[in-house]
């Protein structure tokens, strides 16, 4: 008999602690949607072409129904696996999406995830992907993505476990008024190596977006940031910024940072920015003047460091959700799952 | 004051460097329960110094001479022990943390004083309570509770603020590092009448400070002079105003 079953009791054995109510749960297993294709309510739900993926067409407002994309490698599958998403906001359309993405025995796993995504006019998707793997995976997500005017995509990165992390996203903004917003938040530790890869392309004036990634890295972690924010020569009154924090807790931990700006029009309103820093001894000291151990002192800190990456999120359950996982992961509680690669999430 | 007064402090012939700099060079120091005594001293002279070690500043080293607090070594524990054991560090320069509020950092605090003390966490509204009621204490808006620990916070406000916390932690022997530096008047007071109100006959204070002026609202039992890592005189408060009036000069050169 085999240790687990996912289809078709899934939701009996995979415990999905993201806090439910008016969430949608979609599956994915090895990439193949595990519910019938459906079009209800102005979402439509569908496979790709080669059978793989997700396809989401959404049209009116669902912004307070957020819909839970949950794709798990299973043991079946241990060759790579590549899987393309298209997902379409239709004008005026608002949407909250919430992907996690697991993998459930310690396999070395290869999983590439591709979404297009495009906004039509003034369409709101309020994007999070949660990335929570195993040591040995791999594992990789590109996104591209089309503002069309007035568009506005806030788009959340959680890469909170897993061997290798790579992300790469591509934002286009096409037409005045798109907004984009990206936040990235990377934790690792042990051999793991994490990678982000940002270009937000301010392609049409008057649009605006604020970038804001930070990354603690533990033991011998190694991580990557190059984001680049291109501004065409007709982009008038565009405004860009980019932030990228790094806290390093030993010396073996490893962190390339290049931001980058490309500027082609002459009004317009950009910064980057990328620090590289290790715990504050003093504020360390400060807080063992009140009683409280090292240990919960330096997590205090690292807490308090990714505390404005979490408060961007706006739902406010998903939130405190993701303030307890990034908690238990930085005190190391993931690593002593020996049994499990879930990590409670 | 009785000949029954328990021991809190006490620091004998104590050395301390920082690299290859002697800092303090032969401190003798007795506090008592029930006192409260003054250092005073010029720039330079080590009150900084005395004030980080008692509480466990890794940057210095101790090469000579020994500090018992409550009976206990003091030297022998690290920061946090300290503090759970009942002593208490005024910064003079209180540590902003971006992203840790006031609640949670107090919240962890106490919470880790009750753990010691084998009690249970304090619930929410027990929590919350025992909050406001200090604040009142210090006079202190409760909005600050919910930003960063001393983060935009103006120079008197990070000095209520460590009243605060000390009103929270009830310590047995609060050191309080130039406390009244860089505060106007009514803060001044706020913060002078928080300890006052804070002091019983079980606890001790050690006010370290460059003026009198502090002195007047927070009267000493003793005074010393620190001078070149060494107290170089002590007595009553009329030290304090010998200070005032006539200059550390006076009092270096009377030694």
């Amino acid at each position: 008999m085999k240790e687990y079953t996912y289809m078709p009791e899934v939701k009996r054995v995979f415990q999905c602690t993201v806090p439910g109510g008016n969430i949608r749960q979609v599956f994915l297993i090895d990439g193949i949607l595990q519910e019938k294709e459906s079009e209800q309510n102005g979402v439509s739900l569908t496979s790709g072409p080669d059978g793989k993926g997700l396809q989401l067409r959404i049209s009116g407002d669902h912004s307070e129904n957020p819909i839970q994309i949950i794709s798990v490698r299973s043991e079946d599958l241990p060759r790579p696996l590549e899987f393309y998403n298209t997902w379409e906001l239709e004008p005026g359309a608002k949407a909250q999406i919430v992907v996690c993405d697991h993998t459930l025995r310690e396999y070395l796993y290869q999983t590439v995830r591709f979404s297009n995504i495009t906004l039509g006019e003034g369409a709101v998707l309020d994007l999070l992907f949660m990335q929570n793997e195993h040591g040995r995976s791999r594992y990789r997500l590109e996104v591209d993505a089309q503002l069309k005017k007035e568009a506005r995509l806030d788009c959340h990165i959680l890469s909170l476990y897993g061997g290798t992390i790579q992300n790469k996203v591509t934002v286009h903004l096409q037409e005045s008024g798109a907004v984009c917003n990206l936040d990235g938040l990377y934790l690792a530790d042990g051999e793991q190596n994490v990678t982000y890869d940002i270009e937000v392309r301010h392609n049409s004036g008057e649009c605006n977006s604020n970038q804001l990634f930070k990354g603690i890295l533990d033991e011998q972690a190694k991580a990557r940031f190059d984001g680049i924010i291109y501004v065409a020569p007709h982009a008038q009154k565009t405004e860009a910024f980019q932030a990228n924090h790094n806290l390093l807790l030993t010396r073996d931990a490893k962190i390339t940072t290049l931001p980058q700006l490309e500027i082609y029009a002459d009004d317009v309103k950009c910064s980057h920015g990328a620090t590289i820093g290790s715990l504050d001894p003093l504020g360390l000291f400060y807080m063992r003047t009140r009683g409280i151990p090292l240990s919960e002192a330096k997590m205090l800190q690292q807490m308090a460091f990714v505390q404005d990456v979490l408060e961007h999120v706006r739902n406010g359950a998903i939130r405190s959700r993701l303030e307890k996982i990034v908690e238990s992961r930085l005190r190391g509680e993931f690593t002593k799952c020996t049994h499990c690669t879930m990590h409670c999430c | 004051m009785g000949k029954t007064q328990r021991d809190m402090l006490k620091i004998n012939d104590l050395y301390v460097s920082i690299g290859d700099r002697e800092i303090l060079s032969g401190v003798t120091l007795e506090v008592k329960a029930g006192e409260i005594h003054a250092i005073m001293g010029p720039n330079g002279s080590g009150k900084s110094t005395l004030a980080a070690v008692l509480a466990g500043r890794e940057t210095f080293t101790v090469t000579k001479g020994s500090a018992y607090f409550m009976g206990v070594d003091l030297l022998a524990l690290p920061p946090e022990e300290r503090a759970r054991l009942g002593l208490f560090l005024g910064f003079q320069y209180p540590v902003e943390i971006p992203g840790l509020t006031s609640v949670n950092f107090m919240k962890a605090a106490v919470n880790e004083q009750r753990k010691y003390k084998h009690l249970p966490p304090l619930s929410a509204g027990e929590f919350l309570k025992l909050m406001r009621e200090k604040m009142a204490v210090v006079e202190m808006d409760p909005a600050f509770v919910g930003r960063g620990v001393n983060v935009g916070f103006s120079g008197g406000e990070k000095k209520r603020n460590e009243i605060f916390q000390m009103a929270m932690l009830e310590p047995m022997l609060a050191i309080l590092d130039e406390t009244d530096s860089g505060l106007d008047v009514d803060a001044l007071r706020v913060v002078a009448n928080g300890v006052n109100k804070l002091k019983t006959k079980d606890n001790a204070f050690v006010v370290i400070t460059h003026y009198q002026r502090l002195l007047d609202y927070i009267v000493p039992d003793i005074v010393h002079v620190l001078y070149k890592g060494r107290i170089i005189k002590s007595g009553s408060k009329e030290l304090a105003l010998e200070v005032e009036n006539k200059g550390y000069d006076h009092i270096i050169s009377g030694t």
